[in-house]
């Protein structure tokens, strides 16, 4: 009787502290530039000149829901994901053009050269002529979803895992890769 | 009573399994070695070569925006870079708010020393910034001592503030010149601040998943658009910094627009995680001169 008791107490207790852990329920980690009252939460600060007080204005986006640098922030990240794609891949080029040169959508361009941009980044491999090189479609796609399947340390960005771009989305960009004459 | 006992035990002993849980998962970029001085660029990048001599840039690559990157961005420091910016009036109104402080009726000095002056000489301050600061129990960068040294006057300076940066150039102008010289070497508060700070200079964070070095050690003089990407050696000289398209700059407020441009949740002025890495960076440029009054465009 008093076995199964306390037994009773030590599972509602791991169960709570459990619960408590994934997301912020409300408290931001004290370092964190937030308000959170605001609908982006994130704040940037704004510098007024012969003032000693640091202005803050929302910012664009709402970033907390992303991992930050904060030692309070002890949200785990997301591991690399594998994922199977069901062929047909029934993605438009078109779109997935417009995804690769969109700012907060695919923005390949920061790091790769694709057909007719100029300044293009030097980082990630040559994007011309994509269609030469016969990759299946569902290498492809993994690529985009999660590159740390292939490579751990790939500093492209894992677009679907984080949620960046959702699953036909990435078809769009396969399709429009695979077009690349 | 003795029915409590085993159900407060089982409770203590939960209680120790929660505060020791397991880190969270997290990716780091490969722990990369670096000598905490700025000659280690010569096995990093191998620019330093180009800036090492920062009266004599060369001036051609200054002008190519194929090789700029190569100078680290030395010309637009002092003295290769003698034009009047706003960096020079936020000298001028570094020096008038410093001033006030230090004067204050029965108090004269009081603010110079607690920033760290000896005898009210601020010459060479700026080099040993940041330091382990016994009043505050913990590492503090120049800009976070400011604004704590002006409390005690009875002033707000935020850190990151106009004032706060203009006082933190006027006192680094007085060491410019002078070789940034922090000891991360030697074991104590520092030295564990420096290891952290190279420990989230490597942690991967944000909407894409990138961490300083993802570019600053593993990409460096490849473009990213229109930006060729740098070093991290040598590049703490010559802050707080004249923004032609922001304002002034602090580090911590940098970092700040580093985050926010790698869509990552931006932390306030001198916490922790900042103040890490600022270390970590001082270290990496150990050896080079204070550069200030600068500007970056």
């Amino acid at each position: 009787m008093r076995i199964s008791r306390s037994f009773f107490c030590f599972f509602a207790f791991i169960s709570t502290a459990w619960l408590a852990t994934p997301a912020f329920s409300g408290d931001f980690p004290s370092d964190f530039a937030v308000d959170p009252a605001v609908v982006n939460m994130t704040l940037e600060p704004k510098v007024v000149v012969n003032s000693g007080k640091l202005e803050w204005v929302p910012f664009s986006r709402d970033l907390t829901p992303w991992v930050s640098l904060s030692y309070e922030d002890k949200r785990p990240a997301a591991r690399p994901r594998q994922v199977k794609l069901v062929e047909p891949l029934q993605g438009d080029p078109v779109r997935g053009r417009e995804l690769a040169i969109a700012r907060d959508k695919g923005y390949c361009i920061v790091c790769h050269q694709l057909p007719g941009e100029q300044w293009a980044g030097t980082v990630g491999a040559l994007l011309l002529n994509f269609k030469k090189h016969n990759y299946p479609n569902e290498l492809v796609f993994q690529q985009i979803f999660d590159s740390r399947v292939f490579n751990p340390i790939s500093v492209m960005p894992p677009y679907g895992t984080f949620g960046i771009l959702n699953e036909q989305e990435i078809r769009d960009l396969v399709a429009y890769l695979q077009s690349l004459d | 009573m003795k029915r409590a006992l085993p159900l407060l035990l089982l409770l203590a002993a939960t209680a120790q399994a929660a505060t020791s849980a397991p880190a969270p998962y997290r990716q780091f970029d490969p722990m990369e070695d670096y000598l905490p001085h700025v000659k280690g660029d010569m096995s990093l990048s191998g620019s330093y070569k180009h800036w090492k001599d920062p009266a004599n840039l060369d001036w051609r690559m200054a002008g190519n925006p194929e090789e700029n990157w190569k100078l680290n961005w030395k010309f637009m420091d002092p003295p290769f870079n003698a034009s009047v910016h706003g960096g020079h009036f936020a000298a001028d109104r570094g020096e008038e708010i410093f001033h006030e402080l230090n004067r204050k009726a029965g108090r004269t000095g009081k603010f110079a020393t607690c920033l760290g002056a000896r005898k009210g000489n601020l010459k060479g301050l700026r080099s040993q910034y940041p330091m382990y600061r016994k009043d505050l129990r913990h590492v503090a960068g120049l800009e976070e001592v400011i604004e704590h040294c002006a409390a005690k006057e009875g002033r707000e300076l935020q850190n990151g503030s106009y004032d706060n940066s203009a006082v933190s150039v006027y006192v680094a102008s007085q060491s410019t010149g002078m070789p940034i010289k922090i000891n991360v070497t030697s074991a104590g508060p520092l030295k564990s601040a420096y290891e952290r700070g190279r420990k989230v200079f490597h942690a991967r964070a944000g909407r894409i998943n990138l961490a300083c070095s993802s570019c600053h050690t593993y990409q460096i003089g490849l473009h990213l658009r229109g930006t060729v990407v740098t070093t991290p050696y040598g590049d703490v000289a010559h802050y707080p910094v004249y923004r032609t398209r922001y304002q002034l700059q602090s580090l911590h407020l940098r970092f700040i627009e580093c985050n926010l441009a790698t869509r990552t949740q931006p932390l306030k002025p001198g916490s922790q995680a900042y103040t890490d890495i600022e270390v970590f960076l001082t270290g990496l440029t150990n050896g080079y001169p204070v550069s200030v009054p600068s500007e970056r465009d």
